[in-house]
């Protein structure tokens, strides 16, 4: 804490080369000598397209009750199935920023400062967030002052203002997260955002749920009021209550929000993923260090019985803030290299600032991913090649059985920590109903009881291909790390302190271990330009 | 096994605010023990059935770094703590403590250090063989030392991509002179980067400040109390030593107003900030409560500035407050994140006028008792999880120098009268006490093709 000023249809056909919308090539990347060492594929490998059956339509208004007794608290959690897909082509943010005028822009009865005063007193939480499938309205009070808030906020939902000045307030401030807060302010979310981008060319997943600064733009008031009609309804929404909730509060709740329109417009259909491979993106940034991330998209969600030992895997190479894992151990721990090095066995975004995974973003299309923290920016080659080194690894040989109880023993515990809360509760408890799987964190905890390293190994290397990877560098001097990604130049490394000989005996296998990236498929793009449309 | 109070929380929550003002703020009552070698063990039965918290706060933060060219050791100090001991080396203990299945992690501030971990009851008794060990016979060898040094230098890496640490290192190294507030929890950069060089310092600063008397353990959740006592009694009752008393350096009176300008070259919203020197938050004085209330009632979602300069003319994305508790006097601060550069005479001029009517006597004592209402409900809404309750009580405890700091600092902020908010402005919020910070979107001037190697 500082102070307060203190983020599988394999068909194997030679697909038309997707568009990368954002990448612009520059011309020192044309200068590039085309010179792949003899290992690498040439020409560079095809997209391999997927498609992942749709994530299950619960019926409308489908409610989740979990009462606890003695609990003095209510939490409200309304999660409909409306995201940055829904946002029309030339509009995107739209679904984003209708929600957080809903969540901030008043009702007719109360103005903005009006609903502020109204929750301030009773310290009542209300907010709106929007993903790419799903957009979650929750709240929170204490009972003393249910009745209330129970008014606002299903006036938030039925009765919202839909003011122009708020509306071009929430614009601004969108507009300006995605200029300043995104292309500016946080390299590491800047990468996640464009390893998304990189990897959903041509597709609704492409861009940022908060918007592009051309879609944003675009947005006027009539097109909020339409859309929050047509995608804030019955049929996409699932309600969530806990805490001090009895039977008539859910009914209360449900008889109000009947009045949400019963159908929603037509849902957009998925695309196929487009499978991208052996790509890179480098992302030209005034940065005193690299940030890296890479990963690729998978059919593999928790409706598959291999997703546990792929989790499992996934968790032993490097579960998200925490230290034994072999990424952490590795590059971190015994090389300096950085703060911190993960991997996720699906899409992934931290709630707040704790370490747990945010519930309630939920994906048809899912991806594998690892996060490699800002490096030195003489040592990202080194540690992209040793991300994928150890990823190889993994799939080399089953874990020594020690290692491998560690990391199931640890999962076995860390579940249990990430649904303390009535909000995670009903957050989890919601996924499942999305995803059509028994309780999630429950099956997972005896999947784990009966899996065997050799279970975890083999799922792994059914899903985890490091053949399949794209990565991100978030970089000053994009251009000269570009050349080098295109050459495939090895990556020695050298350290300020002495190490230990097994540790430089494996570097030097590092150092030239081969990234799966082709040369022809290296991108440079100015963070500048990055999500303008 | 103690079990549930939810019943009791229920009902003490339910009364209203006039009939609570006798009894506890804090729902949940603190059972305290301190060993002989002065190790203060507080321990909280909480609903949380098979789980538990346990958060161990050393009273040393940056705040104790009075050594020239050693900022930013109390932070770099956490993280050799997680590099083993004779009886369990590096990599040993977080195996052990992942297979049992715990979470652990720490961090740092001006004041304290806290060492967390969150897990499964049935693995507490080895939990607190471990802790003990680490504390008592910390091991590491100077390579080990070296390497790690590298990492708090990539964590600096990666928070100067955002302003935020820029501005904080501005702020405090402006507004003070000599305390040690006077440089961030992370440190200088150019000590940071000269840590791999203070190994036998490393050694003496775990001797100085690692000590039974100087630290505090909190336990939260599903345990058997009795147990717990003999287990710690064993395996700490025997660690030893004295904190070492260091003179930290006051921070004499500031007679002029100081300003200071950073140029932030790539994209962010320019910044305005106000920074008074103020009291610190300590038991035996409101001051800490009153600016607890005043930094909300100026600044929070309801105050006049967040009114007219967010809500209405939309001239700043936000406006706050960065105040946090401190056991020196450190700095009250308003904050605004402007939407543009030409609007910062005008935000400055809503400041003054906030501020100027406060001193002026002008306090709306329906917005005081929203304040304080606003935080009594968010702090009960905050203690959901024995994490929450663990990190709330350790970490006012450290603060405060008293296990029960955050119940004090709440029975105080209940206390804080409208009145004593315009004291206080009249008192420190004065253009001489005040250090002010901008921050401007400056993009670098391009370079000639020539200048480059």
């Amino acid at each position: 804490m500082k102070r307060a000023f203190l983020f599988f249809l394999l068909a194997g056909c030679a697909t038309p080369e997707p568009v990368i919308k954002d990448a612009v090539e520059v011309d020192l990347v044309k200068a590039i000598t085309p010179t792949p060492p003899t290992s690498e594929p040439s020409p560079p490998p095809s997209p391999v397209p997927f498609t992942s059956k749709p994530i299950q339509r619960p019926p409308p208004m489908h409610t989740i009750a979990l009462p606890v007794e003695g609990k003095p608290i209510v939490s409200f959690r309304l999660v409909f199935q409306a995201g940055s897909i829904d946002d029309p082509q030339g509009k995107e943010g739209l679904t984003s920023l209708t929600a957080q005028l809903m969540a901030e822009g008043g009702t007719k009865e109360l103005s903005a400062p009006q609903l502020l005063e109204a929750l301030y007193p009773m310290a009542a939480e209300l907010s709106a967030s929007t993903d790419k499938e799903l957009t979650v309205f929750e709240g929170r009070v204490h009972r003393d002052r249910l009745e209330r808030f129970l008014d606002i906020f299903g006036d938030v939902m039925l009765e919202p203002r839909f003011d122009q000045a708020e509306l071009d307030r929430l614009r601004t401030d969108a507009l300006n997260a995605v200029k300043s807060g995104l292309r500016g302010e946080n390299d590491e979310n800047l990468g996640k955002v464009a390893l998304d981008a990189l990897l959903y060319p041509d597709h609704p997943y492409r861009h940022f749920p908060g918007g592009t600064v051309k879609g944003l733009s675009a947005i006027t008031l009539e097109d909020v009021k339409a859309h929050w009609k047509a995608v804030f309804t019955q049929d996409r929404l699932v309600i969530g209550l806990a805490g001090a909730v009895d039977d008539s509060l859910v009914k209360q709740v449900k008889e109000r929000l009947c009045s949400l329109p019963e159908r929603s417009a037509d849902r957009p259909e998925l695309p196929p993923a487009p499978g991208v491979r052996s790509r890179a993106l480098v992302v030209e940034k005034d940065s005193l260090s690299t940030a890296i991330s890479m990963g690729f998209s998978y059919p593999l969600r928790r409706d598959h019985p291999d997703f546990y030992p792929v989790a499992l895997a996934v968790s032993y190479l490097g579960e998200h803030r925490q230290f034994h894992g072999v990424l952490f151990q590795e590059l971190r721990e015994k090389r300096g290299l950085n703060y911190g090095d993960y991997a996720y066995a699906e899409h992934f975004h931290q709630e707040g600032y704790s370490s747990r995974p945010r519930v309630n973003v939920g994906r048809t299309q899912q991806d594998f991913s690892i996060w490699i923290r800002p490096v030195e920016p003489q040592n990202a080659l080194f540690a992209a090649r040793g991300a994928v080194f150890f990823l190889d690894e993994l799939l080399s040989r089953p874990p020594p059985k020690e290692r491998f109880e560690t990391a199931r023993g640890f999962l076995l515990g860390l579940t249990r920590l990430w649904e303390q809360t009535d909000q995670r509760r009903l957050g989890y408890a919601i996924d499942d109903a999305l995803y059509g799987t028994p309780p999630f964190l429950e099956r997972m905890r005896v999947a784990l009881e009966a899996m065997t390293p050799e279970q975890m190994h083999e799922a792994a290397r059914r899903h985890l291909a490091p053949s399949k990877l794209n990565l991100v560098f978030v970089a000053k001097g994009a251009n000269s790390l570009a050349e080098s990604l295109a050459k495939a130049e090895t990556a020695p490394i050298r350290y300020p302190s002495p190490k230990p000989p097994e540790v430089l005996e494996l570097d030097g296998r590092i150092a030239s271990h081969p990234l799966p990236v082709h040369s022809s498929l290296v991108k440079v793009q100015d963070a500048q330009a990055f999500m303008e449309e | 096994m103690i079990r549930p109070r939810a019943a009791l929380l229920a009902c003490l929550l339910a009364l209203p605010a006039s009939a609570q003002k006798a009894k506890p703020l804090v729902p949940y009552p603190l059972k305290k023990h301190v060993l002989k070698n002065g190790l203060t063990l507080v321990r909280v039965p909480f609903h949380s059935p098979g789980l538990v918290a346990y958060y161990t706060v050393v009273r040393v933060g940056s705040r104790n770094e009075v050594e020239e060219g050693h900022t930013g050791f109390a932070h770099f100090f956490e993280h050799m703590m997680f590099k083993g001991t004779p009886s369990w080396p590096e990599g040993g203990r977080e195996a052990l403590l992942g297979k049992l299945g715990f979470d652990e992690n720490a961090f740092t501030s001006d004041d304290v250090t806290v060492y967390h971990v969150s897990g499964p009851s049935s693995g507490l008794e080895k939990l607190v063989e471990l802790e003990a060990d680490r504390f008592r016979n910390l091991q590491y060898g100077e390579a080990t030392f070296q390497t790690e040094a590298k990492a708090v230098l990539g964590e600096y890496h990666k928070n100067a991509a955002s302003p935020f640490l820029k501005i904080e290192e501005e702020l405090s190294s402006t507004a003070f002179t000599r305390h040690t507030y006077r440089h961030t929890t992370l440190g200088f950069y150019e000590d940071i980067k000269k840590m791999p060089g203070y190994y036998e310092y490393s050694k003496e600063f775990f001797r100085r400040w690692y000590t039974p008397d100087n630290t505090l353990v909190f336990v939260v959740g599903d345990f058997d109390d009795q147990k717990l006592l003999e287990w710690a009694e064993k395996h700490y009752g025997g660690w030893t030593g004295k904190a070492a008393k260091v003179d930290i350096p006051k921070e004499p009176p500031q007679t002029a107003g100081r300003s200071v300008h950073i140029d932030w070259n790539t994209p962010t919203l320019p910044r305005h900030i106000y920074a008074w020197h103020a009291p610190a938050t300590s038991p035996s004085t409101p001051d800490g409560a009153i600016q607890n209330v005043l930094a909300s009632y100026l600044s929070g979602p309801t105050s006049p500035l967040h009114k007219d300069l967010v809500l209405t003319r939309h001239l700043c994305e936000s406006v706050g407050s960065s105040f946090s508790d401190h056991r020196d006097p450190s700095l009250f601060t308003l904050t605004a994140t402007l939407k543009e550069e030409k609007h910062r005479p005008e935000v400055a001029a809503a400041f003054d006028a906030q501020v100027k009517a406060l001193a002026s006597g002008k306090v709306d004592s329906k917005r005081v008792q929203d304040t304080k209402d606003h935080l009594r409900y968010a702090l009960l809404m905050g203690l959901e999880t024995p994490d929450q309750v663990a990190l709330q009580l350790g970490y006012h405890a450290g603060v405060l120098g008293t296990p029960d700091g955050l119940e004090l600092l709440y029975q105080a902020i209940s206390r804080v009268r409208p009145e004593q908010l315009v004291q206080f402005a009249r008192k420190h919020l004065a253009e001489k006490n005040r250090t002010v910070l901008a921050l401007t979107h400056k993009p670098p001037q391009p370079q000639s093709e020539g200048g480059r190697p």
